[in-house]
């Protein structure tokens, strides 16, 4: 959707009238960067005309959407943190962009360049990574927000296949950018009205603050017994309380770049895990939430007490001579 | 290929590689993982496109976080004079033991690729895998020398006479690892 629109008639007319003009297709790139093109290309979706990253096409890319430094994730965090009235989300962006360089990468035995930091901007860099985790782990995977956007994509499900066929947002340009919240927020209103709209039961949620709760978090206790703990819980509740009633949401931890390379104060360079233990000792932000219809808590949590062990025991394990066991 | 099965082979390939002495940082992960799935056909399902040091895979790093996240795998700055390892953690002996067919079937593979890779420095590994994935471009039937210098356009600071002997390289590894595949005749 990013290309299509850069690359709409109303934008082009923009890029040819800047001097030197710019070409469409580098400004696509580094919009989207590299992870989305690696997306692109796994759909089989790149542009015509297409070419890998170059070096320093990738630098570029960092500064605008990296992992570790991306103007847009500075812009996100302390603005979120803003709105939404947390401390935790601010850093020094000023000290950290100042200390910016480009560097080979020595510390991988490599010269290939790469986006790093002086040391003097260090523990900017760790601020913002901190900001990002707490950010993370404290808002954006809060299990309420969470759940909220379970049940607005159950209302969505619904009412997009009410709506346009296939039951998903429109992808032409034009038809994609007249839907807008403005829309979506009159028809969830609309349904929680009516018993008998299409998503009236996920927008009376939303509309009426009735949520599901969660019952189970991905935990290492149980995940040392078996990684796929919360897969097994899911299934189970699914099977005691109905599939209506449960609802499941995950997001497994992302690469984080925070391996990047220090210019030390005697000119040496360096891993920035090598440098700061704040860095190295960073927790991956990630969640995996059950969660059941409010009613049903108290009697889910005493089920799930009593049951864990039982649940979360591997039931299939593969032998030698190619067969599974439970 | 689920999460699980593909988990167990990259840790058994983090194990390969220590084992035969590499100091293991994401870039040897990164290009040893690439040879695997490319090279030697194990099924992981990576997206692998030219980026750092060569291929490189926005998914595998992902998956080595979530790795980190579940205690598999830990970060450690073990040699003082590199950056830090990726280090298998107990909690791996879960799955090793959960998938023992697994692990028994892509041994093979992952050895020979860990017997590649293990020693070579990260510069030497970004040659080798920018070769063999501009060879996959081009067409392993394309003269050595129009991969070597397109492989010099697309890095530049690797010269077309290091890129010539990487190419060189990587097809005598290839026509190894061919024989490695299930159902080779070899």
């Amino acid at each position: 959707m990013t290309a299509e629109i850069i690359s709409s008639q109303e934008l082009v007319t923009v890029w040819e009238a800047m001097t030197p003009p710019l070409r469409c297709l580098d400004i696509m790139k580094l919009a989207v960067g590299p992870k989305q093109w690696a997306e692109y290309k796994k759909a089989g979706a790149l542009p015509v005309g297409a070419t890998p990253f170059s070096d320093w096409e990738a630098i570029l890319a960092e500064v605008i959407v990296g992992d570790a430094f991306g103007v847009d994730r500075m812009d996100y965090l302390l603005r979120d943190s803003y709105h939404a009235g947390v401390a935790y989300g601010r850093f020094d962006q000023y000290r950290l962009i100042d200390t910016l360089r480009i560097l080979p990468k020595k510390h991988e035995e490599s010269e290939e360049p790469a986006l790093g930091v002086e040391e003097g901007g260090l523990h900017s860099a760790e601020a913002l990574l901190l900001a990002r985790y707490f950010m993370y782990t404290q808002v954006y995977f809060h299990p309420v927000r969470k759940i909220y956007d379970v049940h607005l994509k159950d209302f969505l499900a619904v009412w997009l296949q009410e709506q346009h066929q296939g039951g998903r947002f429109p992808t032409a340009v034009d038809a994609h950018l007249a839907l807008t919240d403005n829309e979506i927020m009159a028809a969830i209103l609309k349904a929680a009205r009516e018993p008998d709209s299409p998503g009236h039961d996920a927008a009376r949620r939303i509309v009426e603050h009735d949520h599901f709760h969660r019952i189970y978090k991905r935990n290492p206790v149980d995940a040392e017994v078996n990684p796929g703990a919360a897969d097994a819980v899911f299934a189970a509740a699914c099977d005691r309380f109905g599939n209506d009633n449960v609802r499941r949401d995950s997001r497994p931890a992302k690469g984080e770049g925070v391996d990047f390379p220090v210019l030390t104060e005697d000119r040496r360079i360096e891993s920035s895990l090598k440098m700061s233990d704040v860095l190295l000792k960073i927790p991956a932000a990630a969640f995996d939430f059950v969660f059941v219809e409010a009613s049903l808590v108290e009697n889910a949590e005493k089920w799930l007490k009593d049951e864990r062990a039982k649940i979360v025991e591997p039931q299939e394990r593969e032998q030698i001579d190619g067969s599974a066991t439970a | 290929m689920d999460r699980l099965r593909r988990d167990v082979i990259l840790i058994r390939l983090i194990e390969a590689l220590r084992q035969r002495g590499s100091w293991c940082g994401e870039t040897h992960v990164q290009k040893a993982a690439y040879l695997l799935q490319e090279m030697t056909g194990v099924p992981m399902g990576f997206e692998f496109i030219l980026y750092k040091h060569g291929p490189f895979s926005f998914e595998l790093r992902d998956e080595l976080s979530a790795m980190r996240a579940d205690g598999f795998v830990s970060l450690r700055v073990q040699n003082p004079d590199y950056g830090p390892s990726i280090v298998p953690e107990p909690a791996a002996d879960a799955l090793r033991k959960r998938f023992p067919k697994t692990l028994r079937e892509h041994e093979p593979r992952v050895g020979f690729v860990a017997e590649q890779v293990s020693k070579r420095p990260v510069v030497e590994l970004e040659r080798f895998a920018t070769a063999f994935y501009v060879r996959q471009e081009m067409g392993a039937e394309t003269n050595p020398n129009a991969i070597a210098q397109r492989v010099h356009v697309l890095k530049s600071h690797i010269s077309v006479e290091q890129a010539l002997v990487a190419v060189r390289t990587v097809c005598s590894w290839a026509h190894e690892a061919a024989s490695l595949r299930p159902g080779s005749q070899a």
